[in-house]
């Protein structure tokens, strides 16, 4: 970390981190990379937030968001073994669960001093892209002023100051020992170095950070970076970045779409009526040229956005062995379903929940070795990742062999917080969901990796954003099981275009089982009025799209028309469509706000002409035939 | 301006003629001629083929393709109770753009003919006249009376609110 005090002017006192993390990081760039590339998408927002509580202290949201962009830095840099970050977030992190706590109020000091440390961890971000670029061991300056000064801050908030008074009466203790409000918050943080003076008032305090740590801390990352550089050697960060970039999903989204548009335009102009007779070779070739290009142009913008989903899992892979070795358990991880494309918006938003999700299951799930042992179950515990598509939906389970959630303390818990009235009668499913209130933890002790609670509010979030729910799975002893089931939208998926009378709907590929033209003696009817289609030996019930949706067939007879044979729930039907005119490759879109909730309707899509066609939710239009 | 007028209290007649005042766009719904304003609209388009949604109110045509983008198409002649039209070449669709709870929303409305743009001063504006018991007018801004002939000034927004889109109770 000191590696190079002499190319600095003026060298503060050296960095507390430990030296050996440099070594455990340069095994490892690849993962160096994304958590840079991640804390720095986590540093922007929290940035963001602290400016909305600026103008709102009470903004509860905002305090919820920036306390989860340092959980997650904690988290990462605690197993990246960069201690330096870790510390700093956690601090940050249990001023801002006071205040999440309503036990503090936040005052424009604290919110100073968290942009500070904002601006602390950006300099750590640009110091390890350096080191990445040049092989260089990173120069941070010391960050145990800054650790001191939002640690004092905490404490002095909490001793009941007014927000004027809360200033001075943290620097009058800025230097004595163990006012963090919480002894085992602090045991993992290493202690401060006093300050020589005991100073009077904000500027002082100001003026002692700085000669504590360097002028870094009290004005920190922007010189930090050109000044950690050799001098006369620009700093080498741009070349890294460019390996990979974060693009915002909107400009993603509207790069498919116009890309879409281009394929559209371009058939209109190869089929125009003013060309069709007698092309001239050269016209005719370009135009065969163009058509390739934009076939080309089309494939990448849609690959660019699917990605499969075992990347995410092989991260946490990575996740587990530390964790496991951490907390001395003995884990084994199950993945399969890695192959399952997702779109590149449902990857990147499940990262985090997949990693809190993980994270709960090594941390809380698994008994130690000798309970399991003691329980009769093998001293490995089992986590199993697993992805696929089910029943029109992308689901993702989570699950480890634990000891299972607990009933009674997830209820103890919810009254002492006065989350639900005493007597409130509740399902095992409404007392697990309790666990995704925020703030809520069942575990006794704080850990670095999780215990606050913070993480299962976290996964609720991101798969809410995502339109998706998830279920909880669980048998005392037996182990828990998130399942997460996250709708089709933002997925691409492949489709067979049918015709119904005038209209075009799309079923999707995947719940198709076969397509058949029924021979007349096949279809019977029950009661004059449901009707059954004899199929290798099975009668399926048969659901005639056009009535379900009001619309002129073309044929009234099923013979005459064309069977699509899905699955639903385990039951097999029929869709009964006029004809199949053929297949595509579609990006589902939203009908938009108020055409949401149509049952049997799942999205619209931009076909070949331009024209919209409905995505049909084969699901949905079963289980409107039910009554369900 | 536009939410500020739509949610203004009655009696402020002075006021809320003033804020009315501005560009707008007239067009026709049978012999009538209604206007909204220009900052609302997006683009106009001619008529196109509409894909039906099921399970939504009559008025609710479909969908259309929007460069890309799905958008709802409403029949304001259906909406305002007036009897379905054959379109014609003349028959346009106003996409606007509104606000929802959950932000912008873009709607294509489907009008006989667009007309023309108008400056509206605010002597040129009245407010609507009380119809008696029994005519909901919420989404009426006001009047105006351009060269002897009455325009109806819409507050779109009212219009087309987006539960009002929202799909029938399924069968």
């Amino acid at each position: 970390m000191s590696s190079e005090p002499e190319s600095k002017t003026q060298a503060p006192p050296p960095a507390p981190s430990k030296a050996s993390s440099s070594n455990a990081l340069a095994s490892d760039p690849e993962l160096l990379n994304d958590f840079i590339l991640e804390s720095r998408e986590h540093l922007t927002s929290i940035e963001l937030q602290l400016l909305v509580l600026d103008q709102d202290p009470a903004h509860a949201e905002a305090i919820h968001s920036i306390f989860r962009g340092f959980h997650t830095i904690k988290g990462m840099a605690g197993f990246l073994d960069l201690d330096a970050v870790r510390e700093l977030a956690h601090e940050v992190e249990t001023v801002l669960d006071l205040a999440r706590n309503s036990r503090i109020t936040i005052t424009s000091a604290i919110i100073d001093r968290i942009l500070e440390s904002k601006d602390y961890l950006n300099g750590w971000m640009s110091e390890l892209e350096a080191m990445l670029a040049t092989g260089k061991a990173p120069f941070v300056p010391g960050h145990a002023g800054l650790l001191e000064a939002i640690r004092q801050l905490g404490a002095a908030a909490l001793a009941g100051s007014s927000p004027e008074a809360a200033p001075g009466a943290a620097a009058s203790r800025v230097g004595k020992p163990s006012l963090a409000p919480d002894a085992e918050q602090r045991a993992t943080t290493k202690p401060a170095p006093p300050p020589e003076s005991p100073p009077s008032g904000l500027a002082e305090l100001a003026r002692e950070l700085a000669s504590a740590s360097g002028p870094e801390a009290a004005e920190p990352a922007a010189p930090a970076v050109p000044e950690s550089a050799e001098p006369g050697k620009p700093v080498e960060t741009h070349s890294t970045s460019a390996r990979a970039i974060k693009v915002d999903t909107g400009k993603l989204d509207y790069l498919v779409d116009m890309v879409g548009e281009m394929v559209i335009a371009q058939s209109l102009v190869r089929h125009d009526p003013d060309l069709a007779g007698g092309l001239k070779p050269r016209l005719a070739r370009n135009l065969s040229q163009l058509s390739r290009i934009t076939d080309e142009v089309q494939r990448t913008a849609m690959s660019m956005r699917m990605i499969p989903i075992g990347q995410l899992f092989q991260k946490t892979a990575r996740l587990v062995r530390d964790l496991s070795r951490k907390a001395s358990k003995q884990v084994e991880l199950e993945l399969s379903g890695e192959e399952t494309e997702l779109d590149r918006n449902i990857v990147e938003e499940l990262a985090d929940p997949l990693m809190h999700m993980v994270r709960n299951a090594v941390d809380h799930g698994i008994e130690s070795p000798e309970q399991r042992e003691k329980a009769g179950k093998p001293r490995t515990a089992r986590v199993t990742l697993r992805a696929g598509h089910q029943a029109g939906q992308i689901m993702i389970q989570v699950s480890d062999d634990g000891r299972g959630l607990d009933r009674e303390k997830i209820l103890a818990k919810a009254r002492e917080r006065k989350l639900l009235a005493d007597d409130a009668p509740l399902s095992d499913t409404e007392v697990f969901n309790l666990i995704f209130h925020p703030g809520f933890s069942t575990a006794e002790k704080i850990t670095d990796v999780s215990g606050r609670g913070v993480g299962m509010d976290v996964v609720r979030k991101h798969v809410q954003k995502l339109r998706g729910r998830i279920d909880i799975l669980s048998k005392r002893g037996e182990g828990t099981t998130f399942v997460l089931k996250l709708p089709l939208t933002l997925a691409i998926i492949d489709g067979l275009v049918v015709g119904v009378g005038s209209q075009r709907y799309i079923v999707p590929i995947y719940a198709v089982r076969e397509m058949l033209k029924p021979a007349e003696e096949a279809i019977s009817t029950v009661h004059g009025r449901e009707e059954m289609a004899m199929i290798r030996g099975a009668l399926v019930p048969v659901v005639r799209l056009h009535r379900r949706f009001q619309v002129q067939p073309r044929h009234e007879n099923p013979w005459e028309s064309l069977l699509i044979v899905s699955e639903s729930g385990g039951k097999q039907f029929c869709l009964m469509v006029d004809e199949l005119i053929g297949k595509q490759e579609v990006v589902i879109k939203s009908l938009g706000e108020g055409l949401r909730n149509i049952a049997g309707v799942a999205g619209g899509a931009i076909l070949g002409d331009g024209r919209v066609g409905l995505i049909l939710d084969l699901e949905g239009l079963f289980g409107v035939h039910r009554g369900e | 301006m536009e939410t500020m007028v739509a949610t203004a209290p009655a009696g402020f007649a002075l006021p809320k003629a003033d804020q009315r005042a501005g560009k707008y766009l007239t067009f026709h719904l049978g012999n009538e001629e209604f206007a909204i304003q220009v900052l609302r609209v997006r683009e106009i388009m001619g008529i196109q083929e509409i894909t039906a949604v099921p399970q939504t109110p009559g008025y609710v045509k479909g969908v259309i393709n929007l460069r890309g983008k799905v958008i709802p198409v409403v029949d304001l002649r259906l909406k305002f109770g007036l009897a379905e039209l054959e379109y014609t070449p003349r028959t346009c669709i106003i996409v606007v753009q509104i606000e929802s709870d959950s932000g912008k929303l873009m709607i294509g409305v489907i009008v006989d003919a667009v007309s023309e743009v108008l400056t509206l001063q605010p002597g040129d504006i009245e407010d609507t006249p009380d119809f008696g018991s029994g005519v909901a007018t919420p989404y009426l801004l006001g009047m105006a009376k351009i060269k002897g002939k009455v325009k109806i000034l819409l507050d779109i927004n009212m219009v087309l609110s987006s539960q009002d889109l929202q799909a029938l109770p399924s069968f």
